[in-house]
């Protein structure tokens, strides 16, 4: 009886073993392999990957997707890739800015594997670097925020002054000035992409401080908004165009990442065998959308939003000289532009914007 | 329409200031009776983790509260069984219970990350709603634990200072012989005063996540643990003074916000660190009369007394 019990295990094992090989089940045609900082449902910029790449897999047949959540910019973070290769990953995407250096790492070892990290820096034959840029597209979302303040007073939050959320705070004043004279932007730095009880304090300030409109670049934009709902202000998000469901009331519209086109293109390349490690930056219309507009939103305000987006989409670009700093300092001649690969490099708020970067 | 600097700094030092103050009193209770737990970190990152996680699940906000509360008592149960029945140092259970939180948190957490939850309802006074300025701002608009922050001081005062238990228990916190010569029992008294305290600080982190952020991140607690444990010492171990630390802590980092919010022009670098500042400067003026008010034995480990 033993014994057979014994025959019995060793059966299923055996079983088990030839299901789990490729062959026996359907065999993908691409496994990709994506590894996140934090978790996938964080209303943020993990969701708007995570989201994608369910979006992609079942448009594409026969296209897997595995994933890790809470990966730690560290080495463990290479441990989880090589892993993924040796469950058949092809394609990878290591989501979080700081994980480059560690698919860096990895991608020299497996060059018949093909990298895409969000961010910048070289490419390489199997290491593509791509992003969205949201700084000309927050023009879009000042437009919206000028139009709807009654107290031309609006109120930025962000976690540290680096040049990317700079650049979203000058297009969003930008945007605010070309519909609203009056319009001024409060920028309050927290110190942190993810100090929750901060972030509260800072939108509290903000209002205190006589803003009605409070737009944020944290990593999640969930206490930011509900905060401000809380006071009955209202709030422009960012990461995620499915904030919304966070202020019912105070939602004017946000911005959000749509990465699925890019990485639908970029498994079809690898499908044909036909993968070239490229720098991409697309703004709005490419990787970046703007969220659908709050109830409470008149139609003339969202024809403004939608007509810069639009122009946005022909290539207008804000950061056009001349421009001055908020010190009355030149700090774009006229003539010259920046363009989207340059948008860290802002060490400056322009006209309008109160706060001081360092 | 502005609201007048103070104010602002009033309103967010009270906000930001009560899950510091119960945390405070919580590990005052804990070091009168002689322990040491710099794990607080970790029951505070349990404490928000439990009740959001409840608190999603079931739909409640006071569910989620009852949870963290237990949750912070268990922990810092289990961190007793290690300091006072296993006689391990206190200083290196104190942090694994802080790593220990971080992953316990962290674990219990990621399932719920991105919920929307309602969180502890708010009320405020309508004679005091028509006070000039309060409308416009977050003043007296407060949930049940901010109510009874300043009750709950007073009540832990009460217990340690007016009860035979709290005499018991600052026995043991000075002369843990002394005090079993007299007929109690040490170890249970340091494990009375860790449950309390461990509920005091889960009920602060629940503060955290149920009410001022209604979200939940990983290590969302972002170091106020360790600045409640500088508070504890700010505050000479006495209840009533930690009212006044917790304000203290908390405008500072209201007054940073507020500054910013206002346009001042100093570096946001700078501002960042005067609760830090503040932490260092108040270690330094205390610096002497640390040994005039800590428990004797505090940090001690109890042998029996033969």
């Amino acid at each position: 009886m033993k014994q057979l019990f014994r025959f019995i295990v060793v059966l299923c094992a055996a079983l088990l073993g030839l299901a789990a090989t490729p062959g026996f089940a359907q065999t993908p045609r691409l496994i990709i392999g994506a590894i996140y900082v934090g978790s996938t449902n964080d209303y943020g910029y993990n969701k708007s990957f995570h989201d994608a790449l369910a979006q992609v897999a079942r448009e594409l047949p026969g296209v897997k997707v595995i994933e890790a959540e809470n990966v730690p910019e560290s080495a463990d973070a290479e441990r989880v890739m090589e892993g993924m290769i040796q469950q058949g990953a092809r394609l990878i995407f290591p989501t979080s800015f700081g994980h480059k250096d560690f698919a860096r790492k990895v991608a020299k070892r497996h060059r018949d594997v093909a990298f895409e990290h969000p961010g910048d820096g070289k490419t390489e034959s199997n290491f593509g670097v791509f992003f969205g840029s949201t700084q000309i597209a927050w023009y879009a979302m000042g437009v919206g925020a000028g139009k709807m303040t009654r107290s031309h007073k609006l109120g930025f939050v962000i976690g540290m002054p680096i040049g990317y959320a700079l650049g979203n705070v000058n297009a969003f004043q930008m945007g605010a000035r070309s519909v609203n004279a009056k319009a001024r932007t409060v920028v309050v730095v927290t110190g942190g992409w993810s100090d929750k009880a901060k972030e509260a304090g800072a939108a509290n300030a903000l209002l205190d401080q006589g803003c009605d409109v409070v737009a944020m670049h944290v990593d999640s934009p969930a206490t930011v908004i509900q905060t401000v709902e809380a006071r009955g202000g209202m709030s422009i998000g960012f990461q995620s165009i499915e904030a919304r469901a966070l202020a019912p009331k105070g939602w004017i519209t946000g911005l959000g990442f749509t990465w699925a086109p890019f990485i639908k293109e970029v498994a079809q390349s690898v499908l044909a065998g036909k993968f070239r490690g490229e720098a991409t930056y697309q703004g709005l219309g490419g990787m970046v959308a703007i969220a659908p507009f709050g109830s409470a939103v008149p139609a003339e305000v969202q024809k403004l939003v939608n007509d810069a987006a639009t122009r946005i989409k022909k290539g207008f670009n804000p950061f056009t000289g001349p421009l001055l700093d908020n010190a009355g300092n030149t700090a774009l001649p006229m003539g010259a532009s920046i363009g989207n690969d340059q948008m860290g490099n802002f060490n400056w708020y322009v006209e309008g914007v109160i706060g001081k970067v360092r | 329409m502005t609201t007048p600097l103070l104010l602002g700094v009033l309103a967010g030092a009270i906000l930001s200031g009560t899950s510091l103050l119960y945390a405070t009193l919580g590990e005052t209770l804990v070091e009168r009776s002689g322990l040491v737990n710099l794990g607080l970190e970790g029951l505070l990152l349990i404490g928000a983790s439990v009740g959001f996680s409840v608190t999603a699940v079931t739909g409640s906000a006071w569910l989620g509260l009852a949870a963290a509360a237990m949750a912070g008592g268990l922990a810092n149960l289990l961190f007793g069984w290690l300091v006072v029945t296993r006689k391990a140092n206190q200083l290196a259970s104190g942090l694994a219970m802080m790593f220990f939180g971080f992953g316990v948190s962290a674990l219990v957490g990621a399932p719920h990350v991105g919920a929307v939850i309602t969180g502890l309802p708010k009320w405020r006074p309508s004679w005091l709603a028509g006070l000039p300025w309060v409308q416009a701002t977050t003043l007296f608009n407060y949930d049940l634990l901010t109510w009874l922050a300043i009750p709950v001081a007073l009540l832990v005062w009460w217990c340690l200072f007016r009860t035979r238990w709290g005499l018991g228990v600052r026995a043991v916190g000075e002369s843990p012989g002394a005090a079993f010569a007299s007929g109690r029992d040490p170890a249970t008294l340091q494990f009375q005063a860790l449950a309390a305290g461990g509920v005091l600080a889960g009920l602060a982190g629940a503060h955290l996540s149920l009410s001022l952020t209604l979200t939940w991140a990983e290590y969302m607690t972002a170091g106020r643990g360790f600045i409640a444990i500088a508070l504890v010492i700010f505050s000479k171990w006495n209840p009533m003074r930690a009212v006044a630390g917790a304000l203290l802590f908390g405008g500072a980092e209201a007054l940073q916000l507020q500054l910013q919010a206002r346009g001042s022009l100093i570096s946001p670098f700078l501002l960042d660190m005067t609760p830090y500042l503040l932490t260092l400067l108040v270690l330094l003026a205390w610096g002497g009369a640390r040994r005039l008010a800590a428990p004797a034995s505090l940090g001690r480990t109890f042998y029996g007394s033969d």
